[in-house]
């Protein structure tokens, strides 16, 4: 196995495909049929909610039909892995308790990071597949995870928790694609029955985009974050009384009383008081990011080094310098301003269209910070 | 890879040519309803009567005892739901069952339950058997009808259902058993048994998925599931299938031809198959090997593996059998029934079934002692790393 990754992956070898149902998955497992190599899919069943959402993107037992014709069609076995257990403990459980810190998680990092690639690698060691291969927009460039080669589809930035030595074993086909071209090209292979399906936007739990009935259900409606609580300004001045913190992000202006000389957001939630604190824009914007259950990608880089940061899915790259790293936490200078630093969610780093690691936020500095010298 | 080899015959079988040769009229050119009263109404009707009178003989019935239906699960429905609405307006509501049924007679039951009436399920020893005493104790006058599973569908555990019967039926209780895995294993002969119902199969004995019946014994109370004409007496209403009961007859008299043949072939390959991967990982667990066993399924347990890689790299290895009851998205679900039996659940979630049947042969049995022990070793080697 080890001999089959150090040439690199050759037609003939085992890949094992996560296959979600979507057209993502099904045009990669296709291509790599294609290209001679020995396809095995597989689908995670991660949540089972009972009664099956028909035309949910993702984990409904139509995905997994679907994952399954597809195999059929193309002509590689399939299989279903059932991860509910380790999903509902290492992701629901989290997003449900991150929620009730007055946070804003990102479940699919904590699944790539914790669920689907560990099973996954651990499945295509059982059956002696060199290789794994997933539907996301990015790409392995010399065992390097790069950007999407469709800045509009890019996916790296939900990649930067899944362990280093991964890399090398991962082929992401369709990454330097665009969604078009994997679309036509599901058309042309003759995977119909994927080709024009909706793209999934709604976390897979949460199928109607109501994160707050999930942690309901879980904590149940008389939990603090579900609660009335106050809506202060920064200087602490009470302007109002919101239905329940859990419904809020940072920089979030859904949901706040208007009558304001210019629109407000929320800056922050502190959940030990149920307070949601309100600004305008120019309080949202901040100059540093501290993070936690940091990982990197590369060797582990020297304070003083500069990546590209990237707070949000989608958000553009900003310079951002790493300015302490005491193995708990690190903490980034931010060249520019940024908007919106919610804990909970990601930041990504960058070098160049490289991803070389992350972290969680756990808060977004408003002060900027001079920069430490580094000695030479 | 070498052919693929197909182990899951308790799952289902391929279908006799015999029996598609059989069939093929009635799917074209005999294709006429058998209500009707003209000549291609009567050729049909004439075929589904001896179809019907073959099935009985096949289980020591009589022609009138028999009644068509979808399959294993529809005549479990029928029996369980279709007594227990009969006996209920005489006060006896209560529907007594084993934990190692079939979905089918379990759901049935809880159904039972969401319409007024009660379910009680009677423990089992480890080996597979109803609990005498536990059996004895459940046998109350409010019971309408007692369920048993002949032979397991998971462990092959034989359970005595012609004594459980009697007892049932001294305590005024109706008694149902799923013979699915039970016909062409065991001597089915409903005249010498006290059951009022019994349930058979098509597609385990090589007929196609969608057939099987429903021994009713004469007098046996049943409220029918669906309503529509008189077809079956009324028990069973819709235009019968002729071309799946002509079908089933002939699966089924084979099935009989063969029995003891069959019988003798098939355990002889299986504990030959049992010693040597015994041999081979000796601390493989063997489930429902301390009481009686069908002699076509395996179902075995290596301690730290799991079904479901397991289940894959036979597949991958050309070797196809099955894990627990398989859920509808194809993922593998823990056993109920080795839950019931007190196994372990990290033993349950190891357990793998091996059915032999048909398309077994010892050459087939050689690959899997070559392969199987190979790959607990891998699992396990995985395991530790």
């Amino acid at each position: 196995m080890s001999e089959a990754r150090a040439v690199g992956p050759r037609p003939g070898d085992r890949v094992l495909v996560a296959m979600s149902g979507g057209v993502d998955s099904s045009v990669s497992a296709a291509l790599l049929k294609q290209q001679g190599f020995d396809v095995v899919g597989a689908t995670m069943k991660l949540y089972h909610d009972g009664a099956d959402v028909p035309d949910r993107p993702c984990c409904s037992l139509d995905s997994v039909n679907d994952a399954r014709r597809v195999c059929e069609r193309i002509g590689v076995p399939h299989y279903v892995l059932n991860l509910q257990a380790p999903f509902a403990r290492d992701v629901v459980d989290d997003f449900v308790a991150e929620y009730a810190r007055g946070r804003t998680p990102i479940p699919c990092v904590r699944c790539n990071t914790f669920t689907k690639f560990s099973d996954l690698v651990a499945t295509a060691d059982r059956i002696d597949a060199p290789w794994i291969a997933t539907g996301h927009y990015a790409r392995m460039i010399d065992g390097r995870l790069h950007v999407g080669q469709d800045p509009a589809k890019d996916q790296s930035y939900f990649l930067w928790g899944i362990r280093r030595e991964m890399l090398a074993r991962m082929i992401l086909p369709v990454g330097d694609r665009t969604k078009a071209e994997t679309r036509a090209m599901a058309r042309e292979l003759g995977l119909r029955m994927v080709a024009s399906k909706p793209e999934s936007q709604d976390i897979c739990f949460v199928p109607d985009g109501n994160h707050a009935e999930v942690v309901a259900a879980r904590l149940g409606t008389e939990h603090a974050a579900l609660q009335p609580g106050p809506l202060v300004l920064e200087d602490g001045r009470r302007v109002g009384t919101h239905d329940g913190f859990v419904r809020f992000t940072v920089g979030q202006r859904k949901g706040l009383p208007a009558g304001f000389a210019e629109p407000m957001f929320v800056l922050s939630i502190e959940a030990a008081t149920r307070t949601v604190v309100i600004g305008p824009r120019a309080s949202l914007t901040g100059h540093g990011v501290v993070a936690r259950e940091v990982n990197w990608l590369a060797a582990r880089p020297a304070v003083g080094s500069v990546f590209g940061a990237r707070v949000r899915h989608r958000a553009p790259l900003v310079p951002a310098t790493l300015v302490r790293d005491d193995g708990h936490e690190i903490e980034l200078a931010l060249t520019s301003g940024v908007q919106a630093i919610a804990p909970g969610q990601s930041v990504a780093l960058y070098d160049g269209e490289a991803l070389v690691g992350g972290g969680v936020i756990e808060s977004g500095l408003r002060a900027k910070r001079a920069l430490p010298v580094i000695a030479a | 890879m070498p052919e693929p080899l197909y182990f899951d015959h308790a799952a289902t079988t391929p279908v006799r040519p015999e029996v598609v040769e059989a069939m093929i009229p009635y799917l074209g050119p005999r294709f006429g309803n058998p209500s009707s009263t003209h000549r291609w109404g009567r050729e049909a009707r004439a075929a589904l009567d001896e179809a019907r009178e073959r099935v009985a003989r096949c289980l020591g019935a009589k022609a009138d005892e028999v009644c068509f239906t979808s399959g294993g699960t529809e005549a479990d429905n029928l029996a369980v739901l279709g007594a227990f609405h009969a006996m209920s307006p005489k006060g006896r509501k209560t529907v007594v069952t084993t934990p190692i049924e079939h979905k089918a007679v379990l759901a049935a039951a809880h159904q039972a339950a969401r319409e007024g009436g009660a379910e009680r399920l009677v423990r089992m020893t480890p080996s597979g058997q109803v609990d005498g005493a536990s059996y004895a104790e459940s046998m109350t006058s409010d019971v309408a009808v007692v369920s048993v599973m002949w032979v397991n569908n998971e462990t092959g555990s034989i359970n005595p259902v012609p004594e459980l019967a009697q007892q049932a039926k001294a305590a005024g209780a109706l008694f149902h058993t799923d013979g699915v895995q039970a016909f062409g294993k065991l001597d089915v002969n409903t005249a010498q048994l006290a059951v009022d119902y019994l349930t058979m199969s098509g597609h385990k004995i090589g007929a196609p998925k969608g057939t099987g019946a429903l021994f009713i014994r004469r007098g046996a109370p049943l409220e029918p599931l669906f309503h529509g004409g008189s077809q079956d007496r009324g028990r069973r209403p819709g235009t019968e299938n002729v071309a799946f009961a002509v079908g089933l007859a002939v699966a089924a008299e084979m099935t009989i031809a063969e029995r003891e043949t069959e019988h003798v072939r098939l355990g002889r390959m299986r504990d030959r198959l049992q010693a040597a991967l015994m041999a081979a990982v000796p601390d493989l667990i063997v489930h429902g090997a301390e009481g009686p066993r069908a002699v076509h399924v395996l179902n075995v347990s290596a301690p730290g593996t799991d079904a479901e890689s397991m289940l894959m790299a036979l597949d991958l290895a050309g070797i196809a059998c099955s894990g627990g009851s398989a859920c509808q998205s194809g993922s593998v679900e823990p056993s109920h029934v080795l839950a019931a039996l007190g196994v372990r659940s990290d033993i349950a979630a190891a357990a793998v079934r091996l059915s032999l049947g048909v398309m077994t042969d010892d050459a087939a049995i050689d690959r899997v002692v070559q392969v199987f022990p190979t790959l607990v070793a891998k699992a396990r080697g995985m395991a530790l790393a």
